[in-house]
């Protein structure tokens, strides 16, 4: 069936971005959710169990969650692609999804005869698809309810999966499970109430038979949290505020943010989730909320079982540049450092730098060398006067935004994706009138006047070592039409590295060097991370990507395609 | 201090700048002429009337004390270096602060400072800082903790000298509706000035500890130095605390100036603190030692 008969593409597309005062909202769209069936016969009905989850990551049939495995290393022990081979990596297929919308995901790879492929996008659209032969098998669109505030994009960054069901979260801050050989809906929870502001737009992690999932909402003044759900029934089984009551002062923890806008990580030795946290809310007015505001901007470690509290680090605290730590925290084991071996946190933040925390312990055991540059660092506040302002690098948007890390087991080393744009921060201050906007801040983007340090270069690709937080090889990536580089890479059990850019170009690295192995051009920015899997039965090994302009800022234009390359064993 | 800072300082305050450029808490004292000013008179009176009953001397007095005792004790926290503990050293320095933090808590004294005294502007804060010059039991009462005259001026300084950034820190009740924040959840001013110094005090031995590898002796140093200006801020705010409880030997604008002067201390110090200590760059970390 082409996909314009498909009613839950044609409802996606019914949905409609639409800009507001404070960000966006959807309007259309359907009043209940869609499914449409194209040939569910063909999805093995194979039961996905725990230990299939706990191995995906040493599997190179699978890639059963977001993150690779519950590291986040984003690394495939396929090894078919090989440095010296994947100058012949070819196109495969590219899949139209046909939504014309958000186009962050990561897709997730069920092994079986045939693989199903479970891939989502904006808004809230999953497709089942076997990735043979590039063929849909089941859509499905969730219908959101009105008035959803969204800062930066209708986004939906991948599905989990376990047992007969596969998931994604709603924008309304909820999460929703499918019948994943039928695409039809089985349940829906509510984590919190999209009207005060919350959404949710990453994908979770299931383990044990919970599911793991954040919050968001972090420009809207809500209380973030970490919430656990039972994969099963969807029941809330705990839900932690990420802000301690004894770290605020009075109310001002209310509406004080520190969202979870992220996949967790789990640690399933030591039974906890490392999560990374976002700013403090207002954003950018630290008198109303004074101290360090912890943990926002940050990393904390939660027990999976009862989600209390283990640790907190910030790595910009009482922050007022929206230096959120978001991107999904990298948990690097038995790293040799001078003789001694140790599990490390790697977090790669909008503060433009790799934080190499003690799994254990949460301190710091080295802050990386500069992946962005640094100019004017942390100097807003209290250096500046009603009528100044100075540009600062990182911007808002970072350092590290969202996009994933990847680790690669092969070279030992994380490769990150760091913005490095001059933006202006300034308050308004104002004598106080009735009726007119008093003072806040604002951002400008790119900065009024740019600084002679600043390197011209938007963006920047790069290899850190975690064991000492060497800068190893860095690549500075330029954009002649000024975007932001908003996917994240892909390691490979070869010592490949994958990463698409803004400029269109998926490129596959000699991750030890830095040196460009090969290279496809595509018309449009690609915003997502790539994944990858072998088929047994087709002698191939896959890499897959979505392509399309993302983003709360410089996204680009729109793309539709889940482009699929592959190579012969 | 700055030549430059002493020189504005001075400026601010109508006094004649030496010729050597020096300018002390001494020196200025003997040239401000005493000014009466019926503003900050009847605030005084007025937080007088509000907390008549309510203040615990003998809680305030300890606390106070014990404030001062962490003042004194500075040097031998600063001797231990970084903490070997995330929760320990600093916490300790903190304590009787936030004793003294939760009881005016409860009887509301920070709503009342919030109603009754000025806003920062540049006005007030030249008015508080003459009346804090001629405040002899205050002047003398940061001698007895151990404030030198150049850290004793370096609070007066923290107080004339930073008007503009005071200013962003508005009464919770004169907040309009028109930011981008709700409003009803914002502490009053000063309950905010103390409880974030609080925070960062007992913050430190998280900040330290965990962040050993980039911690220099500058850092630690500045660490000390601006505990112990927020120390003193909070010792001021006591000190007027104790003479609405007690004796009330402070006049009216004194005691005004008092309560406006020991928030501001606070405000300065811990966004001082929250710069010098906390937001570590590459120019002032600690050398890695593992590359």
């Amino acid at each position: 069936m082409a996909l314009r008969n498909d009613r839950a593409v044609q409802a996606a597309r019914d949905i409609e971005l639409q800009e507001i005062e404070d960000g966006y909202t959807l309007v259309g769209g359907p009043e209940e959710a869609v499914t449409e069936q194209h040939d569910t016969d063909r999805i093995p009905e194979v039961d996905v169990d725990q230990e299939m989850l706990s191995n995906t990551g040493d599997d190179p049939e699978s890639w059963l969650m977001y993150g690779g495995n519950y590291e986040q290393h984003r690394a495939t022990p396929a090894d078919v692609i090989t440095p010296e081979n994947v100058s012949d990596l070819e196109l495969e297929y590219e899949l139209s999804v046909g939504t014309g919308s958000s186009m962050e995901g990561t897709p997730i790879v069920v092994p079986g005869d045939p693989p199903v492929m479970y891939q989502t996008n904006g808004p809230n659209h999953m497709k089942a698809i076997d990735p043979r032969e590039g063929e849909v098998l089941w859509s499905y669109t969730y219908a959101p309810p009105i008035g959803v505030e969204l800062c930066c994009d209708d986004n939906n960054r991948g599905a989990a999966v376990l047992g007969d069901k596969v998931y994604m979260t709603t924008l309304d801050s909820g999460v929703i499970a499918l019948d994943r050989y039928t695409g039809e809906e089985v349940w829906h929870t509510s984590t919190a109430d999209h009207e005060e502001g919350y959404s949710a737009t990453w994908a979770p992690v299931i383990r044990d038979g919970t599911l793991y999932t954040g919050s968001a909402g972090g420009e809207y003044g809500v209380l973030g949290f970490v919430a656990a759900l039972d994969a099963e029934s969807g029941e809330m089984q705990w839900q932690t505020d990420t802000l301690p009551e004894d770290e605020w002062v009075g109310a001002s923890r209310e509406h004080g943010c520190g969202t979870t806008w992220m996949t967790p990580t789990i640690d399933e030795e030591r039974g906890v989730l490392y999560t990374a946290v976002a700013n403090p809310g207002p954003d950018f007015d630290g008198t109303v909320r004074p101290g360090p505001n912890f943990p926002t901007c940050g990393t904390i470690s939660l027990d999976l079982e009862s989600g209390e509290w283990e640790w907190g680090f910030q790595s910009s605290p009482h922050d007022v540049w929206d230096y959120d730590a978001v991107a999904p925290r990298v948990l690097v084991r038995d790293v040799d450092v001078e003789g001694e071996s140790m599990d490390i946190v790697a977090g790669s933040d909008k503060t433009g730098w790799v934080y190499m925390l003690d799994a254990e312990s949460g301190q710091l055991h080295e802050r990386s060398e500069e992946i962005c540059q640094h100019i004017n660092m942390w100097e807003m506040i209290p250096h500046i006067s009603e009528d100044e302002r100075i540009p600062f690098v990182p911007g808002a948007p970072g350092g590290n935004d969202w996009q994933p890390p990847s680790y690669n087991p092969e070279t030992g080393l994380v490769y990150v994706i760091h913005q490095n744009y001059p933006q202006d921060l300034y308050w308004r201050y104002e004598e106080f009138s009735e009726g007119n906007p008093y003072w806040g801040g604002n951002l400008d983007d790119p900065a009024s006047e740019f600084p002679d340090e600043w390197n011209e270069s938007i963006t920047a690709f790069a290899a850190v070592d975690p064991a000492t937080g060497e800068r190893v090889w860095r690549e500075w990536i330029e954009s002649e039409e000024e975007r932001y580089m908003w996917g994240g890479s892909l390691s490979t059990a070869t010592g490949l590295v994958f990463n698409g850019t803004q400029n269109g170009t998926f490129v596959a690295y000699d991750g030890e060097s830095g040196e460009r192995l090969w290279e496809h051009e595509f018309d449009v920015p690609i915003s997502a991370s790539p994944m990858s899997w072998y088929d047994p039965d087709e002698e191939k090994q896959y890499v897959a990507v979505q392509v399309g302009g993302s983003g709360w800022l410089r996204q680009g234009p729109r793309g539709d395609t889940l482009a699929v390359f592959s190579m012969d064993a | 201090m700055t030549v430059a800072e002493q020189r504005d300082l001075a400026t601010a305050l109508g006094v004649d700048t030496p010729g050597d450029g020096t300018v002390t808490w001494e020196l200025l004292a003997g040239q401000i002429e005493p000014r009466s000013d019926s503003a900050f008179a009847s605030r005084g009176e007025a937080i007088r009337a509000d907390l008549a009953g309510r203040l615990d001397q003998e809680l305030l007095e300890r606390e106070r004390e014990n404030i001062a005792d962490e003042i004194r004790r500075l040097s031998d926290v600063r001797d231990v270096g970084v903490p070997d503990e995330p929760s320990g050293l600093y916490t300790d320095v903190a304590a009787p602060g936030w004793r003294l933090y939760d009881h005016l808590l409860e009887v509301n004294f920070f709503e009342s400072l919030d109603e009754n005294l000025p806003r920062f502007t540049a006005d007030h804060i030249e008015t508080t800082a003459r009346e804090l010059l001629l405040a002899d039991p205050l002047s003398s009462s940061l001698d007895d903790v151990g404030f030198d005259e150049s850290e004793k001026t370096a609070l007066l300084l923290d107080v004339a000298n930073n008007d503009e950034r005071l200013a962003r820190w508005v009464p919770s009740n004169q907040i309009p509706d028109g930011v981008e924040f709700e409003t009803e959840t914002v502490p009053p001013l000063h309950q905010r000035a103390m409880g974030g110094a609080l925070l960062w005090i007992r913050g430190l031995d998280r900040h330290l500890w965990q962040n050993e590898v980039m911690i220099t002796d500058e850092i630690l140093d500045d660490a000390v130095r601006y505990v112990k200006a927020m120390l003193g801020g909070l010792f001021v705010t006591a000190t007027a605390a104790c003479d609405l409880a007690g004796d009330g030997q402070f006049t009216d604008e004194q005691l005004t100036a008092a309560l406006t002067a020991g928030s501001a201390v606070q405000i300065v110090s811990q966004e001082e603190l929250l710069h010098s200590v906390f937001y570590i760059r590459d120019d002032m970390r600690a050398p890695s030692e593992l590359r």
